[in-house]
């Protein structure tokens, strides 16, 4: 091993046996249990939208307690009788017997699992978890509605996406484009029926405009198919790893899914022949050299850097043959 | 009690040194201390990124000091096959935890949330009197939750009593879903904690009490109590907390610590008592960390105003969110000024928090965090004393390994005093004094300034408005004799002043500058004042822009 490479920062570049999160609100059906597995397009969730919620009388049962499903008619006059298709028990009305809040809607939504796996938790108002079958590759942010597709390269890793490049031939897609996308392209690519984003940077802007956007979308009568987007770097452009750039490659035409609890972009990694990174690989992931990989090659000891601060550096060769000290902080593995 | 720490007469083989390891939720910092000529001393200290492994970090610092002088790390026993074996007193900083707090009204909501911030925990408040009962108890059941705090005055206020008994209901309804929950009932509801067994009995989350809020600050029951629901007594703030006293009770100084995490900020004052006793009061407010979740409006603005960097706020939000996820990215150059006005941004948020810690000036002001570490002592000190605005004189220094929390750990008081006393002069990097006295006349010469100094006597003019720097080593001391023409307050209301003041790696900050500080409103002359007082005090500073 060479002296040194162990202060460098590693970060696994695939994992497998990911846990990802599915949020359950209040009200929310789940239609999976603890222990069934899992796959792409199974209704794991029934989500309430626009939920209310209504008085009833429930008759007392081994089944009534809070989180319970419940289908009857609402307390109230007899002229306001509301009846409650598949309600959920949310919490006794205090200070009258029989008397429960039920939680309920007049339209629901079903959430398709984007992944297979298995169910290892289902906590009612709480979330549903679900361990991968598959590997997934990290990213630091994901917006949006969990989605699947299958994964094209739209640009190299250090290119743009301009909204105007973006139609319904894409439709169904999970896209790479390179290093930034803004607002305009994400909603444009929404729009032309793509189901997700990957990305090396998104702006702070373009994710509240594209986050207000989405609510908008998801609050109409007839909102349309998932789409998520995944920041895989951070917020500053800069082009997409190219060592992650390779696993893009290499999953070219494969479903995929992005995962927004945590982000990370989910696959079946069976019969995938996955590029290793030699084990001194190191990526420079800030400053005026971020984006680029090369060899360490040991520590240069503490150095003075911009601003007359000083740092533990180590040797990095570029593919150019260029040998550069870089800070430590700034460099990582992904084996 | 089992003995962590090599006993100082311990003459037998074995390693007579000890590793001190600050795990950080972002950082990892290992120091190496050992014993040296009968005390213990430290004799190597490294920092970097938590993903980067402790024994990594360990191994570096030994290595260096077999290569610095290998005598002294035989004479330890600081064979690299031993190092595994080396004791270590580790404290683990915490991620600030979520409480969803629910209040009968929103007046009782507010206070509780407000003593549960000053623990360092982050509150999603509620109250039952103006909420609907879905949204509460999505507050309640978010996952991010650990704790629920629900609370009433003692007795019950009018415009709470119609609600109390539904807020028990959802909190109840909440803990049926999720049993595992820690409960604290505050106030008149906590006569209600045996409905909670009646109803979920032998649930796995403890079920708690506090009294009712009756004043704002840290002695509050509840504060006292989500304080100790935070972490236990090597959670490194608590610890941090510990080892102020005992360093304050070492040196027999007032001291006040102010420490600017990645996830929090922390505020510490340890006050002498005439009988030798240590008071100690503290705080740990989430949003005073360095760059908080979301980067809220108020922040970027704050970080705006101390900001010395031609940014517009679309990007420098944008920076701001890289530096939240990426703490360690890119700390030189403009990075580095940028962290500077992101740690005086959450300074005066951690100040503006605590009021109640704003007492007397302190002896010695002590930086911690690894925040403070991009910059040239006399910029930090500047940092500090442009935030910390208060007549008087003190000195600056800097938890520089970042030692005070893992010595915090040390359970026996008695051990923990003899390695602190030991360690005093390493663990704490002199960064200077400050002097600054207010109400100065603007306009004119205020006075002048004698330095009595081992290198001989210096004088110089007091100009209001200005900042002077005197040259004032570290480890030296000297007498500043100040001669004002009209009365100013530095401590007390004179015109003669003469005080004693250490040196540092900064010297001796006099500042005739505003208290509080008042700043251009014009974003580009705000900008230049601040470039221009802190490239006076950071070589090189101009190197990254």
């Amino acid at each position: 091993m060479i002296e040194g490479i162990d202060l460098v920062v590693t970060r696994g570049l695939v994992e497998t046996g990911l846990l990802t999160t599915l949020p359950l609100r209040p009200g929310d059906r789940a239609l999976v249990a603890e222990g069934d597995l899992v796959a792409p397009d199974d209704p794991v969730i029934e989500r309430l939208r626009d939920p209310v919620v209504e008085d009833a009388l429930v008759a007392d049962g081994p089944d009534v307690r809070v989180g319970a499903r419940w289908s009857g008619e609402a307390a109230g006059t007899l002229r306001r009788r509301v009846a409650i298709a598949d309600g959920e028990l949310l919490a006794p009305h205090p200070g009258s017997a029989g008397r429960w809040r039920v939680v309920t809607a007049d339209q629901r939504d079903l959430l398709l699992s984007p992944v297979a796996g298995a169910v290892v938790a289902v906590r009612p108002g709480v979330a549903i978890e679900i361990a991968l079958s598959g590997s997934a590759l990290r990213g630091v942010l994901a917006a949006g509605t969990i989605s699947h597709g299958r994964l094209e390269l739209a640009t190299d890793r250090g290119g743009e996406v301009r909204s105007g490049s973006l139609d319904v031939g894409r439709a169904g897609s999970v896209l790479v484009v390179g290093a930034r996308i803004d607002a305009e392209a994400l909603i444009r690519a929404r729009a032309m029926g793509v189901r997700g984003i990957v990305v090396a940077s998104l702006a702070g802007k373009d994710l509240r405009d594209f986050l207000a956007s989405e609510r908008r979308q998801r609050a109409g009568i007839h909102p349309s198919p998932p789409f998520a987007v995944l920041v895989l770097e951070g917020i500053v452009r800069r082009p997409i790893p190219v060592s992650t750039m390779r696993v893009l490659e290499a999953l070219a035409g494969r479903e995929v899914a992005i995962l927004t609890e945590p982000p990370a972009l989910a696959f079946e990694g069976s019969g995938l022949d996955l590029p290793r990174p030699a084990p001194d690989l190191v990526r420079i992931r800030h400053g005026a050299h971020a984006g680029r990989e090369g060899r360490f090659r040991g520590l240069a000891g503490r150095r003075r850097f911009d601003a007359g601060v000083h740092l533990e550096a180590g040797w990095v060769a570029l593919d150019d043959g260029t040998l550069l000290a870089v800070p430590l902080n700034d460099l990582e593995r992904r084996p | 009690m089992e003995r962590v720490i090599p006993d100082a007469a311990d003459r037998s083989p074995g390693p007579r040194a000890f590793l001190a390891v600050d795990a950080g939720t972002v950082t990892n910092a290992v120091s190496l201390i050992g014993r040296v000529e009968g005390r213990w001393r430290l004799l190597g200290a490294t920092a970097a990124p938590a993903g980067v492994g402790v024994d990594a970090l360990a191994r570096r610092v030994v290595e260096r000091l077999r290569r610095a002088d290998a005598a002294i790390a035989d004479h330890l026993g600081l064979a690299p096959d031993r190092l595994a074996r080396l004791p270590r007193v580790t404290s683990r900083t915490v991620v600030p935890p979520v409480a969803a707090v629910v209040g009968g009204s929103g007046r009782v909501a507010a206070r509780l949330a407000s003593a549960v911030t000053l623990a360092g925990w982050r509150p999603r408040t509620v109250a039952v009197h103006d909420g609907d009962p879905l949204a509460i108890t999505r507050v309640l059941l978010d996952p991010a939750v650990d704790t629920i705090v629900a609370g009433s005055a003692d007795p019950p206020a009018a415009d709470e009593r119609g609600h109390l008994v539904e807020l028990l209901e959802l909190v109840l309804a909440a803990l049926e879903r999720r049993p595992e929950l820690t409960l604290v009932l505050v106030g008149g509801l906590g006569r209600q904690s045996a409905r909670v067994e009646d109803r979920l009995p032998g649930r796995p989350g403890p079920t708690l009490v506090a009294a009712a809020i009756v004043g704002e600050g840290v002695a509050e029951p509840l504060t006292e109590l989500m304080h100790g629901l935070r972490g236990d007594d090597d959670e490194g703030r608590h610890a941090l907390v510990t080892a102020t006293a005992t360093l304050a009770r070492v040196l027999g100084r007032r001291l006040e610590v102010v420490e600017i995490g990645a996830n929090s900020g922390t505020r510490i004052r340890a006050e002498i008592a005439p009988d030798g006793s240590v008071g100690v009061a503290s705080a740990t407010i989430a949003a005073a960390a360095l760059v908080p979740d979301e980067v809220p409006d108020g922040v970027v603005d704050g970080v705006a105003g101390w900001s010395t960097l031609r940014l517009d706020r679309l990007r420098l939000r944008d920076r701001l969110r890289e530096l939240r996820v990426a703490p360690w990215g890119e700390v030189h150059g403009e990075g580095a000024e940028l962290r500077l006005a992101a740690a005086r941004a959450a300074l005066t948020r951690l100040v503006e928090a605590t009021p109640h810690l704003s007492t007397a000036v302190p002896d010695l002001v002590i930086a911690a965090g690894g925040v403070w570490s991009v910059a040239p002592g006399s910029a930090v000190g500047l940092a500090l004393a442009d935030v910390l605005r208060r007549p008087g004189a003190a000195g600056l220094a800097y938890d520089h390994a970042r030692l005070l929390g893992p010595l915090g750990t040390i359970e026996d008081e008695v051990e923990r005093h003899a390695v602190i006393g030991d360690l005093v002069d390493d663990l704490l990097a002199p960064l200077g004094s400050v002097v600054m006295p207010a109400e100065l006349r603007a306009g004119r010469a205020a006075g002048d300034l004698l330095v009595h100094a081992a290198g001989g006597m210096s004088e110089l003019a007091l100009v209001p408005g200005g900042l002077e720097l005197v040259d004032l080593p570290p480890g030296e001391h000297a007498t500043v004799e100040l001669r004002f023409r009209d009365p100013v307050v530095l401590g007390t209301r004179g015109r003669r002043f003469a005080i004693e003041l250490g040196g540092g790696l900064g010297g001796l900050l006099v500042d005739l500058r505003d208290v509080p500080l008042r700043l251009p409103e014009r974003p580009d002359r705000r900008r230049e004042l601040l470039a221009a007082w802190q490239s006076a005090l950071w070589a090189g500073v101009e190197d990254g822009r």
